[in-house]
């Protein structure tokens, strides 16, 4: 088994004169779910459809499972891709869509497929079109699972999703990468729902990798400090990923490998949601408002 | 592939077979009859010097109603174009389902290929029978009127259909292909098509080889009659080789023609016979610039060659921007 998923080195892609993607470099382990974070516009989708082969890169290069994405059936045959909005071909019924994938594939376990379907009471001759979005989504991930992969990319497979049929694809997904070992990455530019299946973080903003690294040693190696006011930088906190400056207050996400021991700051743990948040609002600012208000509302209640 | 593309076409597939079973049927009902009035016809054309015009006007008279089937068939071709080439790669790009056919384990050249094979064997083979039914059923038809190379025949008949209807499907995946949309696609199928069709029709095809010319006494009848000709000029010329009118056409006036031939019968009208004598003694000549009838398959294999070679580039053009420009 190889032990990456995904490398990318220096890997870039440009639409025209706009970087969508720029000097990404990343090393993701197999065995993992990575959830691939960060606002819409942050290059997740590029990210991944250079990962599948969809996307050829304007520079650096990717690699997935140790070989080039999308360059040969072989390589198409061990991942498994369930693109944004999830297409399907209307027109088909269920079952002629799981013919499609068994034609198309050279591994395929149709049994796992029907399995799938008809525990969760889709019928399979009901058209594509008349589906909900749970529905197709669970489909989707079907195939993508048919095909016993050992990468699973799956792109905003939650946007779309109300909140049990979230849950539900959740657990779906989360039994299989139980049973089986498979590698995930997942993105999202939500960030609940991720925490409890999620083990690695990836955040990218604006066309950059703002932070990558497993989940558990993220939690250990940030804090959320507050205290008074302060007008100058801060000192003796450790790296200050980002601040929010109140008429009295001074908060701020930092990252460090010791204790914060400047007894001025009243020191907190953080969970996911706010190490993302951080990193999406820090230095340049350009990071989506809706996250960053949360951000602030959600620090300012806790402290 | 094989059955991926069936059932992704298979409607629009049905549909051609339906029309390909119309026009057979419409062929099979009024074939016999057209086949037996011009065997009739016929009879008599070939006894020389026989008068068979009484029998050519009802001929005509009887099938000119069937000259409804030139613009319906005209726009065949067109058709496969419009609603299978255009849709091929635009809907797929449209519904975004291309990305999930790229992810399975067949490689974007082979799904490409595979797709634009199988939709192209099929157009062909229907653009094969079309071609065969209809230029066996018109068969008489031409051959009563010596206009193979008219206008609605020889576009109908022989292998240039089958090109157009080729170059229509290429036309309409590499459209499909770049502007992704499939209602703007097959828009821009039709308008193209209906361009690139009238531009070779009007002005490449009389230029294919030189055209030659013959001169004969006016009101007489073509030494080429009968040769299956393509007559794309005829002028009337005075001795010097002047048009007898800026348009090169001629003004029968009695009273002219009195002055002019000494003799001429004022009081009999426009006999044909005495018009034609004093035509000929001022020496008025016909001129008619004409492609050779015996020309008519290499002019067939020169059209055929030319949409052919251009629904080629299309194809390679289309291939090129499935593998570069969509993603």
């Amino acid at each position: 088994m190889n032990p990456t998923a995904l490398e990318a080195a220096s890997l870039g892609r440009r639409y025209g004169g706009k970087w969508a993607l720029r000097d990404c470099s990343l090393s993701l382990p197999t065995a993992r779910v990575v959830a691939l974070v960060g606002p819409n516009g942050a290059g997740k989708t590029t990210l991944l459809h250079l990962a599948t082969g969809l996307l050829q890169p304007t520079s650096g290069s990717i690699r997935i499972l140790g070989e080039m994405p999308g360059a040969n059936p072989d390589i198409l045959g061990r991942v498994g891709f369930v693109a944004q909005d999830m297409p399907l071909y209307r027109s088909f019924t269920v079952s002629e869509m799981l013919l499609l994938g068994e034609k198309m594939n050279r591994t395929w376990d149709m049994n796992l497929a029907l399995d799938r379907i008809e525990s969760l009471d889709i019928p399979l001759t009901q058209k594509i079109g008349t589906l909900s979005g749970g529905q197709r989504s669970q489909v989707s991930l079907g195939m993508a699972l048919a095909k016993r992969p050992e990468l699973l990319l799956l792109d905003e497979p939650l946007a779309s999703l109300d909140p049990l049929a979230r849950r539900d694809f959740l657990s779906a997904l989360m039994e299989s990468v139980a049973d089986d070992g498979v590698s995930v990455v997942l993105s999202s530019h939500l960030v609940t729902d991720l925490e409890r299946v999620c083990d690695h973080l990836v955040v990218l903003r604006n066309g950059r990798v703002a932070v990558d690294g497993e989940i558990a040693s993220l939690l250990r190696s940030h804090r959320l400090v507050s205290g008074p006011r302060h007008t100058g930088s801060l000192n003796g906190v450790g790296q200050v990923i980002d601040r929010t400056d109140t008429d009295r207050q001074t908060i701020a996400l930092v990252r460090t490998d010791g204790p914060v021991l400047d007894p001025a700051w009243e020191v907190g743990n953080v969970d996911l949601e706010e190490i993302v948040l951080g990193y999406l609002g820090g230095r340049d600012g350009s990071a989506e408002q809706p996250l960053r208000a949360v951000k602030k509302s959600r620090s300012e209640v806790g402290s | 592939m094989i059955w991926v593309t069936w059932r992704q076409h298979r409607a629009q597939a049905l549909a051609t077979l339906i029309g390909l079973a119309a026009i057979g049927i419409f062929s099979l009902i009024t074939g016999p009859r057209i086949v037996a009035a011009f065997r009739e016809l016929h009879a008599c054309t070939v006894v020389p010097g026989q008068d068979c015009s009484l029998l050519q006007d009802s001929f005509d008279q009887r099938f000119n109603g069937l000259q409804f089937v030139i613009p319906l068939y005209m726009v065949i071709p067109l058709l496969l174009g419009v609603f299978l080439g255009a849709p091929l790669i635009a809907r797929e790009v449209e519904q975004g389902t291309h990305r999930l056919a790229w992810t399975q384990s067949v490689t974007r050249d082979r799904w490409a290929l595979s797709k634009i094979g199988l939709v192209f064997g099929f157009g062909l083979a229907a653009l094969a029978l079309f071609a065969w039914t209809v230029t066996v059923w018109s068969g008489p038809l031409v051959d009563a009127s010596d206009s193979r190379f008219g206008f609605g025949s020889f576009d109908l008949r022989g292998i240039a259909p089958i090109a157009y209807g080729v170059f229509a499907l290429a036309l309409g995946t590499a459209a499909g292909a770049l502007i992704r949309k499939t209602l703007p696609a097959m828009a821009v199928t039709l308008g193209g098509f209906v361009v690139v069709r009238v531009f070779v029709e009007v002005f490449l095809r009389p230029r294919y080889l030189a055209a030659q010319t013959v001169s004969y006494p006016f009101l007489q009848e073509s030494p080429r009659a009968g040769l299956g000709d393509w007559i794309i000029r005829s002028n009337i010329v005075d001795p010097t080789g002047r048009f007898v009118s800026p348009d090169g056409g001629i003004r029968v006036d009695p009273q002219a023609l009195g002055q002019a031939c000494p003799g001429f019968p004022r009081a009999a009208g426009l006999d044909k016979e005495q018009v034609g004598k004093c035509l000929s003694q001022l020496g008025v000549h016909t001129i008619d610039t004409f492609q050779p009838g015996n020309r008519y398959w290499l002019f067939q294999g020169i059209e055929s060659a030319i949409f052919l070679l251009l629904a080629a580039g299309l194809v390679v053009f289309a291939i090129w921007l499935i593998r570069r420009r969509i993603y």
